[in-house]
């Protein structure tokens, strides 16, 4: 009796458990990896602000009625380590989608081992217009990559361009300009596009100077551009020590404001960390305290109680994916990578920097004078280190003012 | 030209200081110290973890920052290189692992984000028309005082008479009664003093990260070989040399070629004058 008894309870367990199997499946979390560099505020940011969506997102009860769960690696600045930390999200832990990024050397040299794993991947950190334009290229196979942001280099070239006429031209009415910018990929790709596009808007570039990521002493540079007779020296930078440019501009005194594209700049403590050397300094910001979209300020607030520090480029981009992503799933009911695609170029997201909708290369559409989507904020650096949004001027919070020792 | 020869200062001025740590250590105990940026950037990071989370007043901070580097190159020469001194290929080993652990450490502790060393000289000022930092001027000028100390103590000194002696003939100065070992540990603590003042005299102006001791090890390497491994006046006319050497480079041609400098004088040196301009023998 017994025997039979325990027969009897094993095979109730064992049509229990086969029961039970797509059940678990259905609960299975969907994983999202998150390939960044750990220790730099570009990572730490991504990795907090995903935290944020996907707590949110839980917490109303998940996607298709899964929980989503984040699993990290760190990519460093480093293109083999970038390609180790892909394998390892999508060999060893089987994600369902990749979010992250931040080098676009090496972005672009996990490329092919995305594709491979055939593992969807948006990313929110690198611009180099290189990685979006092989979904053009060879759509079968890179159809997984998206870019929810930043704006990729060219389109960067064109808004810097735009803010050398209107605004270094047109309103501060300086047409001598310098063009510094360090030695790095995007920056080689963007430079040509902005020369050419500040001379055709009537600038007159007196000097065009690249130097090396690790120059520490910018006197030799410096010296050049005053001697060159410009008064605006426009920079890219953004490997580079930008404390150490700011601090020598503002240790030298140097005659003449600068602004550009700073990505150390974009750090909520950039300012206070050099100790208040970079006021008076101009730079670009992909979005910024403001109310850009409904969830610019709620998220802002959110991210500064949640890890008492201001958000910086990779956070909107890394927040906002988590949702673009959750979304496509939800319309497409299956987290099937093919499925999930055809989704995601439907996208059309009201974001933190903007709407997001990708155009036919995966890449997130730039905004325009009618179209809201991200765009460059140039944003001072002023007393307490305090940031007020100078350009665009539709978005002006208080007016340009020029570093003290210069006078006009 | 006016402006080189300010800069050039400047920038000769600290590879002086980090050089003349670099080969006084090499000229004494025959160390070839790959952690010497190691002190370079444990100053100025003392400095920049004093005042920033200590709230000290930054003399102070520059001052115990300085003074436990040099504790610190006692630990590495007592604990670490003494007992493989024999060897010089064990040496380099084990105070390049020093230098990796740490980095390492400043990486955990710190993070990879630039760092910020407050200065000592904020204002600006205007030599002949150039603009110069204050910080920039005083790092100049204490250099030149703590090389004209180091020169005075070695020339002058019971101390110093006994580190030249030791550095003659270590088998000799022992037979005379002069302790080596300790005016090794003594020689180890000078050179990471000079090395950790420069990180506390440039991290103002200069880059605060992790791998901050690089750049440093090479150009102290460079100057070395071209003033002669162990030789104090050959490595202060190099880092003259190359101080300016780079300065003119990056005036004249670009920035982006004033790194090639030195490692191209190391490699010209080594082909044409191994011992340096004032070394008696080839180092290697």
């Amino acid at each position: 009796m017994m025997k039979k008894l325990s027969v009897l309870f094993s095979a109730v367990c064992v049509a229990a458990g086969i029961a039970a199997t797509p059940a678990t499946a259905q609960t299975k979390p969907i994983l999202i990896g998150v390939p960044t560099s750990m220790q730099l505020q570009v990572g730490r940011d991504t990795q907090d602000a995903i935290k944020m969506a996907v707590d949110d997102i839980n917490a109303k009860g998940g996607v298709l009625g899964r929980k989503l769960e984040m699993v990290v690696a760190d990519e460093t600045e480093n293109p083999e380590t970038g390609i180790s930390a892909i394998k390892k999200l999508t060999a060893d832990e089987k994600v369902d989608v990749l979010i992250g990024g931040y080098t676009s050397g090496v972005t672009l040299a996990q490329l092919p081992h995305i594709s491979r794993a055939k593992t969807i991947y948006l990313g929110v950190g690198a611009a180099s217009p290189s990685i979006t334009a092989k979904v053009k290229q060879d759509y079968d196979d890179y159809k997984y990559i998206f870019r929810v942001g930043p704006l990729n280099s060219a389109i960067q070239a064109g808004q810097l361009t735009d803010f050398i006429s209107n605004f270094v031209k047109g309103e501060l009415g300086i047409s001598k300009i310098a063009i510094v910018g360090e030695n790095a990929k995007w920056v080689q790709d963007l430079v040509p596009l902005l020369k050419k596009g500040a001379t055709a808007a009537g600038a007159d570039v007196r000097v065009t100077e690249m130097f090396d990521a690790q120059t520490s002493d910018f006197s030799p540079l410096f010296s050049k551009v005053k001697d060159s007779g410009a008064q605006y020296m426009v920079v890219i930078l953004s490997h580079a020590s930008s404390d150490v440019f700011a601090k020598q501009w503002y240790d030298a005194r140097f005659p003449m404001p600068y602004g550009g594209i700073d990505v150390k700049s974009m750090d909520g403590d950039f300012c206070k960390r050099i100790g208040g050397k970079s006021i008076g300094e101009l730079a670009v910001n992909f979005a910024t305290r403001a109310p850009l979209t409904p969830k610019t300020i709620p998220f802002w607030d959110e991210f500064v109680k949640r890890t008492s520090r201001q958000p910086v480029y990779t956070a909107f981009g890394a927040n906002d994916a988590v949702y673009i992503y959750a979304q496509a799933v939800e319309r497409a009911k299956t987290t099937n990578a093919d499925a999930v695609i055809k989704e995601l170029e439907k996208t059309n997201y009201v974001g933190i920097p903007g709407i997001i909708q990708f155009d036919a290369t995966h890449d997130v559409k730039p905004g325009s004078a009618t179209y809201k989507g991200p765009a460059l904020i140039f944003a001072q650096w002023r007393e307490n280190c305090d940031r007020e949004v100078i350009y665009p001027k539709t978005m002006r919070t208080a007016e340009f003012v020029y570093p003290p020792w210069i006078k006009k | 030209m006016l402006e080189i020869l300010i800069h050039g200062a400047v920038s000769s001025a600290i590879y002086a200081m980090l050089a003349v740590g670099f080969t006084l250590i090499f000229g004494v105990a025959r160390v070839l110290n790959l952690a010497h940026g190691s002190f370079y950037a444990l100053g100025a990071y003392g400095a920049y973890y004093f005042t920033s989370h200590l709230h000290m007043p930054l003399l102070p901070a520059a001052l115990l920052a300085i003074g436990l580097v040099a504790l610190f190159g006692v630990f590495v020469e007592k604990v670490l290189v003494r007992p493989m001194r024999r060897s010089q290929l064990a040496v380099l080993m084990i105070t390049l692992a020093v230098a990796l652990v740490v980095e390492q450490a400043l990486f955990l502790t710190f993070g990879s984000e630039y760092r910020n060393v407050p200065e000592f000289v904020s204002r600006k000022f205007t030599i002949g028309g150039v603009d110069v930092g204050g910080q920039r001027l005083l790092a100049l000028g204490v250099s030149v005082v703590l090389i004209g100390l180091l020169w005075l103590f070695i020339q002058r000194t019971r101390l110093g008479s006994a580190i030249l002696a030791v550095s003659q003939d270590p088998e000799a100065a022992s037979y005379m009664g002069i302790p080596s070992d300790r005016i090794f540990s003594i020689v180890m603590a000078l050179s990471a003093a000079l090395a950790a003042a420069a990180g506390v005299l440039a991290g103002p102006f200069l880059t605060v990260q992790p791998t901050m001791w690089l750049l440093p090890i090479v150009k102290a390497f460079a100057i070395v070989i071209v003033g002669g491994l162990g030789s104090i006046p050959g490595s202060i006319l190099a880092a003259l040399m190359l101080g300016y050497a780079e300065t003119i480079v990056g005036y004249t041609i670009s920035t982006s070629w004033t790194e090639i400098v030195s490692v191209a004088a190391t490699l010209l040196m080594l082909v044409f004058r191994p011992a340096g301009m004032f070394g008696k023998r080839a180092a290697f």
